[in-house]
């Protein structure tokens, strides 16, 4: 028998599964190797010496500690009281844990701790921030009633906010439909004074062909004086233009320059 | 029967999991204390492991293996977690110096009998068996979780490679090689008391 070969049957020799003619080659083995014969006496006692450990009793609360982790339920505190009707307070404190602790074994772990912290500050530096202050939240009635009244103090606010906002949006609709329908009538003599004042300017509305018509009758160095009618009717004088067939020869001592 | 629990746990069933915790936390505190050697820490690996079995109820197969089995490895896994965080923390002083918590200051060589030089012949006594607890701290982990599952645990060769996810060549030869180290270790500590 080789070495590797008794190595690999040293546990079945120990637990006493060896026999017959593998047993007695075995044997004859350990007998005559100097290495595989110490090994098998000290295999033999460290097996004689763990199996003089006896079974090592656990405390006695550890099966109540387990299933307060796991269900969170003492349910070996139920049994031993000796009856399964508990008080209507410990089975709601009992359902309340059973709800609370995954929860709260969840939340204990640092990772969650630390995003709760991050929340409350960042909600606490807001609420700094817009200028709230919780000191302020002791005024703050809560009773039912007063909760109420403040709901329909703030939703008379809001319509009334929204239906001033509509009245002044309807005022200025019919202000500008108004001030749209007068603009018209308004304009058109405007527009021809512009026409008329503004000389210089490229003022493209109104009538340009008679513009420049004019502008060409009269060209650069034609003054026109201001007329009178024969029979001395100032009523249709007019001091800007003259008709074109009866040139004034009034001597002036005033150029106008008419447009 | 196992199974049968396992089906009415994750059906919500607290009783049957009250039931299972009833029949497994002995065992399961035992592979505990015996691997890490400390009752305080054992107690709460113990109470890691059913957590760690209440959430992963659903994940056993009943088809894979016996729920012993399953139980038993989870435990492993834990073990195994633990040793690696508190590698750094772990005491390694030789076997002279006083380590167990309940225990006075006496030395463990001076708890050792001084009767025969044969370790079959010594007189089993609680003195004994603490030494031979602390000297099973000194083992490696590998040896030392092989040994508690095979001679404390009376797990078959099969079900210990199923935990410890190595072939049954291997589990045989660390549980031998555990074996005689634990021996070795001991008849050290007996000689240097002689």
């Amino acid at each position: 028998m080789q070495c590797s070969e008794f190595d690999a049957l040293l546990s079945q020799a120990i637990d006493g599964t060896l026999s017959g003619e593998r047993l007695t080659v075995f044997e004859a083995h350990s007998r005559e190797c100097k290495i595989c014969g110490p090994l098998l006496h000290e295999a033999e006692a460290g097996h004689s010496w763990l199996k003089s450990l006896e079974e090592v009793e656990p405390p006695d609360e550890l099966v109540t500690n387990i299933l307060v982790r796991t269900t969170g339920i003492d349910t070996v505190r139920l049994r031993q009281g000796g009856r399964l009707t508990t008080s209507w307070m410990d089975r709601v404190r009992d359902w309340g844990m059973m709800l609370v602790s995954p929860i709260v074994g969840v939340a204990r772990q640092p990772r969650f701790a630390m995003s709760f912290g991050m929340a409350f500050f960042t909600l606490s530096v807001g609420l700094s921030l817009a200028g709230v202050k919780l000191t302020d939240l002791r005024h703050v009635d809560l009773r039912p009633s007063a909760i109420r009244r403040t709901y329909y103090e703030t939703s008379g606010r809001v319509v009334k906010y929204y239906e001033n906002i509509r009245f002044v949006y309807e005022m200025e609709s019919r202000v500008r439909q108004f001030k749209q329908a007068i603009a018209p009538a308004e304009e058109r003599p405007q527009k021809r004074d512009n026409n008329d004042r503004k000389e210089n300017k490229d003022n493209r509305s109104g009538q340009p062909d008679q513009k420049q018509e004019r502008n060409y009758s009269r060209g650069e160095g034609v003054t026109v004086y201001a007329s009178l009618r024969q029979n001395g009717d100032l009523s249709n004088s007019t001091l800007g233009c003259s008709r074109v067939d009866e040139p004034p020869v009034v001597p002036g001592a005033t150029d106008r320059r008419f447009v | 029967m196992a199974a049968l629990l396992v089906r009415r746990c994750i059906a919500g069933d607290a009783v049957a999991w009250e039931e299972i915790v009833q029949r497994y936390h002995r065992r399961i505190y035992n592979i505990c204390y015996r691997f890490t050697g400390s009752g305080t820490d054992a107690d709460d690996l113990t109470q890691e492991v059913f957590i760690k079995m209440y959430r992963t109820l659903n994940s056993y197969d009943v088809e894979r293996g016996a729920f012993m089995t399953w139980v038993t490895t989870v435990t492993r896994n834990l073990l195994v977690d633990h040793f690696r965080k508190t590698r750094q923390e772990r005491v390694t002083d030789s076997l002279d110096t006083p380590q167990s918590e309940q225990d006075d200051a006496m030395p463990l060589g001076d708890r050792i009998p001084d009767k025969g030089p044969s370790p079959d012949t010594r007189v089993q006594s609680r003195e004994a068996r603490e030494a031979v607890h602390l000297a099973l701290q000194k083992l490696s982990p590998e040896l030392r979780e092989a040994v508690i599952l095979r001679d404390l645990q009376d797990m078959d060769y099969r079900e210990i490679a199923t935990v410890l996810r190595v072939p049954e060549g291997t589990v045989k030869s660390r549980i031998n090689r555990g074996r005689a180290e634990l021996a070795r270790l001991l008849q050290r500590t007996y000689r240097q008391v002689m």
